[in-house]
């Protein structure tokens, strides 16, 4: 497993302990009085889940496992992948904390992190969406 | 494939199949206007999805692809299997304790839903405990 794709599932490991240890809290307030108090809590549960575990967990198995080139670095340059990995993390980080606490700029401002992200991860992973086997070199001719 | 993984994903797809059938009761509003217990399902619903679904058909994955701290050990295997029942008994507490809330019999989901969130917890914990040494590099 390549170390990018370590970062990128640890961070979905911590991503999801961090959002079923708020779901838990939630859930378990749920049936008491008190329950309705924590709500503000529950766009925090959504973003570590829905974006802090699964998209860095699709993104780090996907840049481990896509069918690599052919010719040059077999995964291509990592500097897209990288800066996709730390993007999607402050936006998850940003976003999170602003759901929380109801900062409208900082949401703002970590969903075009999140953004800029995919943007940058599909640019990696583009070229190597294709058939096991097809290199960069195979397919200039 | 690992017997876990097999489980992990069989449960998986039986959670999903439960979900689209809660989906589609959820969808007719005369049932929801005749149990007034299954309005409340709507958050058993994306559980029954996110956690039950998507969540258990990536740990059956992992547990399958990811590489072996040693070729051979059992990869902490019994607390696979504790991570498994934790979770799927956690989200059994749910799905039955969360549409009894505000309920004439809500008194039990005073205890079933705390319960239902510390398994749940335990076993995603777990989970993590188990699968962190296998996310490593070559």
């Amino acid at each position: 497993m390549p170390r990018l794709s370590v970062w990128f599932i640890r961070a979905a490991l911590v991503a999801l302990a961090a959002g079923a240890a708020v779901g838990s809290l939630l859930l378990a307030a749920k049936a008491s009085p008190a329950g309705g108090r924590l709500g503000y809590l529950v766009p925090l549960h959504a973003e570590l889940l829905l974006i802090g575990w699964v998209v860095n967990l699709a993104f780090g198995v996907a840049y481990w496992i896509l069918p690599k080139h052919a010719a040059g670095r077999e995964r291509g340059h990592p500097a897209p992948a990288w800066a996709a990995f730390v993007l999607l993390n402050s936006g998850v980080a940003a976003a999170a904390f602003a759901a929380a606490a109801g900062a409208a700029p900082l949401l703002l401002a970590g969903r075009a992190a999140q953004l800029l992200a995919l943007a940058c991860f599909a640019a990696h992973a583009w070229s190597r969406i294709k058939p096991f086997g097809r290199g960069r070199a195979v397919r200039a001719n | 494939m690992p017997t876990l993984s097999r489980w992990l994903i069989r449960t998986g797809l039986g959670c999903c199949v439960a979900a689209f059938l809660l989906g589609v009761a959820l969808a007719v509003p005369a049932l929801r206007a005749a149990h007034p217990a299954l309005a409340a399902a709507w958050p058993a619903y994306i559980h029954l999805l996110v956690v039950g679904w998507i969540t258990q058909l990536i740990m059956g994955v992992a547990y399958w692809m990811f590489p072996r701290v040693q070729r051979g050990t059992s990869g902490g295997e019994s607390a696979g299997w504790a991570a498994y029942a934790t979770i799927n008994l956690g989200l059994l507490c749910r799905v039955i304790g969360e549409p009894m809330v505000g309920l004439p019999a809500g008194a039990v989901s005073a205890w079933l839903l705390p319960l239902s969130a510390a398994l749940q917890l335990t076993g995603i914990l777990t989970f993590v405990v188990v699968i962190w040494p296998r996310v490593r590099s070559r």
